[in-house]
């Protein structure tokens, strides 16, 4: 089995040991120490320039496809519009359960996969599946997006690389997210939004190990993006100014309503997909099929406005050119043609879907207030990019990412307060009704547990503050003779002492220790003469407590000492007492 | 790339692994810029091929828009501009789509576009004007003047003279619909001001002015236009229109009577043949009884006589009606009262003081008579049209 096996459900195989692999890792190690972190920064700006090309060609290839399976300007009652889906979907079926079966699904899962299960690993055969199995649906009208597949073929150029270069393991991991960075990056043309995402949602933790080679890389996607695309953000948007401050009331209810239509989007999903997925094997040939007939319907009978990515459409909405009732009946619309194309296994992507419904949301609702309170003077525009984020934010539980995604797609920096509000009223309240997020109840139902910033949320970490003791031992003085510290330990009755030298630092000595030292030494002999030559480490109380974990087999106790006031003690910590924090954490 | 540590002790065989990787390390960044490269030429290739088919297809959805725009289809023009914009997106064929939002009646979705082309380009002239025209759509007048202002302070691509010009005939059209007819009258005295020596554009001017109740500047302009060898029918009948609504009837019949002799009079409408013949009538019978001082004295005498004779009657007959007189005419009827029983012609001639008075009694009892007892007819109408300005009546 392959190291880019499916994630099934029955659980990820890892990948076969390499012997060979890792002598030559040791190898390198030993006569090159360094080069794995020069070649990592160097291979960051090369990732990102052929991730940007390949996501300007994957676009390309997405947008002809549409013209020619599609025609150049769809509209309802076309009968290539109820059966070119399907179409669609019967070429892709086959093309991923035969040979690309690592292409299905969006692409955010399975990079995650790769960094955390599979040691980094994307074969090169699931980056061109990817391309072409989501290509083609995409421009076959399913309702899917191009930026999580973006991101995985990202991801995949990134370990192609990383492994022909015999990069260490952990190197090799970290290049997964690298890659992903630049793809998202160049799909969106927002390389903030994407460095974010990725942290958020792919490594799942602040790690200020890869942030250098995320954003070299997601530049350089971005620059080669534009340097074909333009400049221009990815929406045109009308001018947005925030006369009134009352306004932001009807902001925040944007971001009730996108709070409460997330989590549905999220249930209706998590329900579907793994009932499909159950199914017998035969059905999953004609899931894509069925699912793209029922998006062809959708776009004949009307609305061919939910097929595809949908920018375009985006864009209209921002520009306020659909009536209230015709935006609404758009979100349910592609919430169904998104559902049942996503679930049906047909590669592709929930951004654009998210960012759509969000926008057509939004446009629904600011219409709908001005209508009813004619004096809020934001645009319907205005909402819709409100909306997007806000959807961003439920469905996808990246608050970060949403807002900085707005900001850049959009090119507009005065919205940012109403987008603030909004998208954190969203992702609290969507949180609170469905605390686990669409991603990882996807990772879940694939049989996988990966970390996520969001079980992070949920964490307390103890701090050292939490555990620390005032300082009940003696604190001695260098100079201090022997015979002085000796009468003063044992009237303390403690097992452990401090003594402060003259350069300010600090030594914890057991009691053993002392009267081994008086054993040996005379007793005006200053104390200090008695101490090893390792001094304490320095610690603080706002350090992570596990930190303090690895000091306690050379030292009996820990002083803990304050920022502001070099040399003042806050009290002190043993392993007894560290131990007894984790064991009431609960 | 691969780094050498620095004060290492390596074995030999591991001096030479260095060096072969070092080389290997070398060939494969080569490999992969000479990857990059291909892949960059070939991304090149697809993206000049697919921009090349984008802009055909833009091209094509654009003319289709604007040959639906011109034919009055904006609805079919809307779905053609908006492909071609998928396809080629650029600031005038996002004009001509709002334009097409615009004349479908899409306001809303219409103003929204072109504050967003506004935002990008904000001293277009263009984007300016629709602005201005949508605002006076909705009805939000300050809005308008402000964008119409905009428009032309703005850019104009071609002839920005020519447009600059029809913006503030427009501009004062707008104005006049609002009843602003102050704001309009100077919007249109620096059109006039800075119109070329063309006729139809100084005709346009005027006629707008005369909405403006403007007459003096107009019938300056008509003159003008009127004193030309070739002097077009619309200069002369103008010119004869206002000077008459000025009071200035020898002129306006001069002008009148030059206007229905002219061969191109039988080409106007009924309506305004029949206009223009009444008009030169009344003028030419207030003429006949207009007691000019250029006139023989013992001509004017009778003819202050006569004028007095006919408001005498219809101060009688509206004192007499059996109604509550209104406050003027008992003054009115008390002055007649103080007249002597008896007036010749040679009583008048030899005193112009008389004369004097009598015509002002005369104009007083036609302008009061007017507002107490209803519209006059006959002499007294035209007796009252020279009471409104009796100095007007022959100014040359």
């Amino acid at each position: 089995m392959t190291p880019e096996t499916p994630i099934t459900a029955a659980g990820p195989v890892m990948p076969a040991a390499e012997p060979p692999r890792t002598r030559l890792a040791a190898t390198i190690d030993r006569i090159a120490p360094t080069r794995d972190e020069r070649l990592f920064l160097v291979l960051s700006i090369f990732i990102g320039v052929i991730s940007g090309l390949l996501v300007v060609a994957f676009r390309i290839a997405i947008e002809w496809i549409q013209i020619l399976s599609l025609g150049s300007a769809p509209h309802a009652g076309q009968l290539r519009l109820l059966f070119v889906p399907a179409i669609a979907g019967l070429v892709v079926a086959p093309l991923v359960i035969w040979f690309f079966p690592a292409a299905r699904g969006s692409g955010v899962n399975q990079t995650k996969a790769a960094l955390y299960v599979y040691d980094g690993y994307i074969s090169i055969r699931t980056v061109i599946g990817k391309f072409l199995t989501a290509a083609l649906a995409i421009g076959g009208g399913h309702s899917l997006g191009p930026e999580d597949p973006s991101l995985q073929i990202g991801a995949g150029v990134a370990s192609i690389i990383a492994r022909n270069l015999h990069l260490s393991r952990r190197r090799l991991r970290m290049f997964a997210p690298i890659g992903a960075a630049a793809g998202l990056a160049a799909a969106f043309n927002a390389p903030i939004s994407a460095i974010l995402f990725v942290i958020e949602e792919v490594i799942g933790s602040w790690s200020a190990a890869v942030l250098g080679s995320l954003v070299l890389s997601a530049i350089s996607s971005v620059v080669v993006m534009r340097w074909f695309m333009g400049t221009e953000p990815m929406f045109r948007i009308p001018s947005i100014t925030l006369r009134d401050p009352r306004e932001f009331m009807a902001y925040a209810v944007l971001g009730v309503i996108g709070g409460l239509l997330a989590p549905l989007f999220s249930l209706i999903l998590g329900f579907l997909r793994p009932r499909l997925r159950a199914m017998p094997r035969w059905s999953q040939y004609l899931q894509p099929a069925v699912a793209g007939l029922m998006v062809g319907a959708i776009g004949y009978f009307g609305f061919p406005q939910v097929m595809g990515a949908g920018y375009d459409v985006i864009d209209q909405a921002l520009h306020g050119q659909f009536v209230w009732q015709l935006l609404l009946a758009l979100v349910f619309l592609k919430m169904l043609a998104t559902t049942v194309s996503f679930s049906s296994g047909t590669p592709g992507g929930m951004f654009a879907p998210t960012l759509f419904i969000g926008a057509m949301l939004g446009g629904a609702v600011g219409a709908f207030e001005k209508h009813f309170f004619p004096h809020l003077t934001g645009t319907v525009g205005a909402y819709s990019l409100v909306g997007m984020g806000v959807l961003f934010a439920g469905f996808l539980r990246a608050p970060l990412t949403s807002v900085f995604m707005v900001l850049e797609v959009s090119g507009n920096y005065s919205i940012i307060l109403p987008v603030i509000l909004a998208n954190t009223l969203a992702f609290l309240l969507s949180r609170s009704l469905q605390p686990v997020g669409i991603f990882e109840t996807f990772t879940h139902q694939d049989g996988l547990d990966l970390p996520s910033m969001e079980e992070q949320r949920e964490e307390s970490v103890l701090h050292i503050e939490d555990a620390c003791q005032p300082v009940s031992v003696p604190v001695m003085r260098g100079a201090d003779m022997l015979q002085t510290v000796s009468e003063i330990v044992a009237e303390a009755h403690v097992t452990a002492f401090l003594v402060r030298l003259p350069d300010g630092s600090l030594y914890a000595m057991t009691a053993a220790e002392l009267t081994s030292a008086a054993a040996t030494l005379a007793p005006e002999t200053p104390i200090q003469r008695a101490l090893k030559p390792d001094r304490l480490p320095q610690l603080f109380p706002d350090m992570p407590l596990d930190s303090t974990l690895h000091y306690f087999p050379r030292w009996p106790l820990l002083p803990i000492s304050n920022r502001a006031s070099r040399g003042t003690l806050e009290g002190i910590l043993t392993l007894d007492d560290v131990l007894a924090r984790y064991r009431n954490a609960d | 790339m691969t780094t050498l540590h620095a004060g290492s002790v390596l074995t030999p065989e591991e001096r030479v692994a260095r060096r072969n990787l070092i080389l290997r390390d070398a060939l494969s960044l080569l490999t992969l810029f000479l990857f990059t490269v291909v892949i960059f030429a070939l991304t090149l290739l697809l993206y000049r091929s697919f921009e090349n088919h984008r802009v055909e297809l833009g091209q094509r959805w654009k003319v289709r828009g604007e040959q639906a725009l011109r034919a009055g289809r904006p609805k079919e023009a809307i779905d053609a501009l908006r492909s071609a914009l998928a396809y080629v997106p650029n600031t005038e064929t996002e004009i001509e789509l709002a334009t097409a939002l615009a004349d479908a009646g899409r306001t809303t979705e219409a103003t929204a576009y072109f504050n967003t082309l506004r935002e990008s380009t904000p001293g277009d002239g263009m984007i300016n004007l629709q602005l201005a025209q949508l605002a006076a759509r909705q009805g939000n007048e300050t809005q308008a003047v402000l964008d119409y202002q905009a428009a032309l302070d703005g850019t104009w691509q071609g002839n920005g003279y020519d447009r600059r010009r029809e913006i503030r005939l427009e501009l004062a059209n707008y104005l006049l619909s609002r009843h602003k007819d102050s704001d309009a009258r100077l919007q249109l005295l620096i059109a006039a001001g800075n119109a070329p020596d063309d006729a139809t554009i100084k005709i346009e001017i005027a006629g707008q002015m005369e909405r403006a109740n403007d007459q003096q500047n107009a019938l300056g302009i008509y003159r003008s236009l009127a004193a030309r060898r070739s002097a077009p029918l619309a200069a002369v009948e103008g010119a004869g229109r206002t000077a008459f609504a000025l009071g200035e009837y020898r002129i306006a019949a001069d002008y009148l009577a030059h206007t229905v002799a002219n061969i191109a009079f039988a080409t106007l409408p009924e309506n305004e043949k029949g206009a223009d013949r009444e008009m030169l009538d009344t003028a030419n019978h207030i003429l006949q009884l207009f007691p000019s001082i250029n006139e023989r004295p013992a001509l004017r005498a009778q003819r202050i006589l006569s004028a007095k004779n006919t408001a005498h009657r219809r101060i009688t007959t509206c004192t007499g009606s059996g109604h509550a007189m209104p406050p003027p005419l008992p003054a009115l009827v008390a002055r007649w009262e103080q007249l002597p029983s008896r007036l010749t012609v040679s009583q008048l001639e030899q005193d112009p003081d008389l004369e004097q008075t009598l015509l002002q009694l005369v104009y007083d009892t036609e302008t009061a008579t007017a507002q107490a007892c209803g519209a006059p007819t006959a002499d007294d109408a035209s007796l009252l049209r020279i009471a409104h300005n009796p100095i007007a009546v022959e100014q040359p």
